[in-house]
């Protein structure tokens, strides 16, 4: 394992809810290095996806700073946000969330698309990914035409593409059958590790938890390792 | 490129609704196409018509306009015959026609009625008025017929109980304030197609008229060009080489042409209006309920780095390919009914105060077209803009958790 590339110092968010707040995260401190894998787990409502939309740059703390790939996040304008989100950060979502006018091999393109790649690298890449996710044969196809974990392939695929610094799965297995679920969690596994992207995954499933280098619960807003 | 193509992959998501926009879209600009080319073609009509009956360029005495003559030609123009072999030579001019305006009572020796006449050059004259005046009965008049010849409107010809061979009698004040009197020979009965114009309308070699009224001079000099386009500069070119003399062209003695084309312009400029405001509630809402059906997939986009301002080309994009492909229909429906109609022979009935009908066709103007299009393109577009800027700004979390 590497340097740490994503670090969140004192982070808390806070909800309004009625005339009151309510603290979803209290100060929470947390260091992924690259090329590691972190599990966040605890009840629903313990703050897991406040925790994750922080990590993954689409949300912002009421204070506390951030860092991804050595860059701070705080106090960056919306679009310097989008840029680093766009550069650094791939997402896994617990439905896929495939764009469905997409074939696979356009989704997974997508995110080279937005940085610009010139368009024989592009495929070359996306081939090399649809591969390394065992869905070749299945890149004409669009997101309707294939099953929930050849979906979760290509999701996993639209993230890792671009070799990002930080990747965020959101319940990556929740949608699966046991089996599927365990061949996601490897992948997702043996590719983060290998381009050394730091990962953070939300998760209510031990087989998940149990494959990461690290498990973090969440109660009550706090971090207890 | 890409962009193009995930776009239409967008506009065929959800076919029905796309194509629903398309035709209302279609049916607008094939309204306003239609309308717009009646309107021209109408435009069209009047101004050839008010041209030929003035001519495009009237040179008069300076006073001519303002109609208040005591006696006859008191505002003539002398020296017609030079004038007009001098402005003949101009480049441009088709020909120049003398006229000579009067009125009087015309008889039959057992009954009278008013007329209002005009002398003119008889063979060019009827020759270039075409179309605009139709002989029921005989033709023209010679110019050196031995016994003057005219030729009276239907409805006057009528009251007279006249027909071609009939001898009447003119009578009119002189330029010196005298009653003069000519017979004359009807050579022709003709319609002009204005009821109140053909009950009174007589039309006379120019000799006999001046004859009649004692003079020599001409009530207007008309000039007939070429090319309509030519009009401005030649009455500029008039009016810097007779400063002494009233210069008009046929656009400012055309008052019905101004009216029609105001009223035209007013109310065509309505149906665009209607039309971009049905442009804009059907792209409305059907990228409306594109945006809304899309808000988690816009979240999507935006956390894997996409910006707002990108989304929202993205439906602008959709948007002016679904307002292009439906402004391309409706040009295609126009073009073909402008065809329909050019072999269909289908009349529109007479206008108020005329007795003839005109046939119903569309002119096809490429200006109109890519004006349209560019305008339907462009409406579409801004209301796909307007309809997913707020959308594509939702927080993301919010918009990844819309259901």
């Amino acid at each position: 394992m590497n340097g740490p590339v994503l670090r969140m110092e004192a982070v808390t968010k806070s909800y309004r809810v009625g005339a009151g707040r309510v603290a979803a995260l209290k100060a929470a401190d947390l260091t992924v290095a690259a090329g590691e894998l972190v599990a966040l787990t605890g009840p629903s409502g313990s703050g897991k996806s406040t925790l994750l939309n922080l990590c993954g740059l689409i949300d912002t703390p009421d204070s506390g700073r951030r860092s991804v790939a050595g860059q701070q996040v705080e106090g960056l304008d919306e679009k310097r946000l989008t840029w680093l989100r766009r550069e650094n950060v791939g997402f896994v979502f617990q439905s896929y969330n495939l764009v469905p006018v997409m074939t696979a091999f356009e989704n997974v393109e997508y995110p080279l698309l937005l940085l610009g790649m010139a368009a024989a690298e592009r495929r070359r890449r996306v081939i090399d990914w649809l591969g390394r996710v065992g869905i070749a044969e299945f890149a004409d196809r669009l997101p309707d035409a294939l099953s929930g974990g050849q979906r979760q392939r290509v999701a996993i695929a639209r993230a890792l593409v671009k070799t990002p610094a930080v990747v965020v799965a959101d319940e990556p297995t929740a949608n699966l059958d046991s089996a599927t679920a365990k061949d996601v969690v490897d992948l997702l596994h043996a590719l983060a590790r290998d381009q050394a992207s730091a990962v953070v995954v939300a998760t209510h499933d031990p087989r998940m938890a149990d494959r990461c280098d690290r498990v973090l619960r969440l109660e009550d807003g706090e971090i207890r390792p | 490129m890409k962009w193009i193509f995930f776009a239409w992959k967008n506009v065929l998501r959800n076919r029905r609704r796309s194509l629903t926009a398309m035709l209302i879209t279609a049916v607008g600009v094939a309204a306003v196409l239609i309308g717009g080319g009646f309107a021209l073609y109408t435009y069209e009509s009047l101004q050839e018509m008010t041209a030929r009956d003035t001519g495009h360029v009237v040179l008069a005495h300076a006073r001519y306009h303002e109609g208040d003559e005591d006696v006859p030609l008191q505002h003539g123009l002398a020296g017609a015959a030079e004038l007009r072999a001098g402005l003949s030579r101009l480049p441009g001019v088709k020909a120049v026609l003398p006229r000579v305006a009067f009125s009087g009572l015309i008889s039959n020796g057992d009954k009278s009625a008013v007329f209002v006449g005009s002398g003119v050059d008889p063979e060019p004259e009827f020759r270039l008025r075409g179309p605009q005046m139709s002989f029921l009965e005989g033709e023209a008049p010679a110019a050196d017929a031995p016994v003057p010849e005219v030729v009276l409107g239907a409805d006057l010809a009528r009251l007279m109980k006249a027909k071609p061979g009939t001898s009447l009698t003119l009578l009119a004040t002189t330029t010196e304030g005298n009653l003069n009197a000519v017979d004359v020979l009807v050579k022709g009965i003709a319609s002009v197609g204005v009821p109140e114009v053909d009950k009174r309308l007589v039309i006379g070699d120019i000799a006999t008229v001046q004859r009649l009224l004692l003079s020599d001079k001409v009530s207007t000099l008309s000039v007939y060009l070429r090319d309509t386009e030519g009009t401005d500069a030649v009455a500029a070119g008039l009016k810097a080489a007779h400063p002494d003399k009233a210069v008009r062209t046929w656009a400012d003695l055309a008052v019905f042409y101004q009216a029609v084309r105001a009223l035209y312009n007013r109310i065509f400029g309505i149906l665009g209006a209607i039309m971009v405001v049905i442009v804009v509630f059907a792209m409305a809402n059907t990228l409306g309920m594109a945006v809304m059906e899309r808000t988690r997939e816009i979240g999507t986009l935006r956390a894997i780095g996409t910006l707002p301002s990108e989304l929202v080309r993205n439906f602008v994009l959709e948007g002016a390919m679904i307002g292009a492909i439906g402004a391309g229909a409706g040009m295609l429906a126009a073009a073909g009914a402008t065809v329909a109609l050019a072999f269909s022979d289908v009349q529109m009935p007479p206008p108020p105060g005329r007795s003839a009908g005109y046939p119903l066709l569309v002119n096809f103007s490429p200006a109109l077209y890519v004006v349209v299009l560019a305008v339907v393109v462009l409406v579409a577009a801004l209301a796909a803009w307007t309809v997913s800027r707020k959308a594509t700004r939702k927080p993301i979390p919010e918009a990844l958790s819309h259901v």
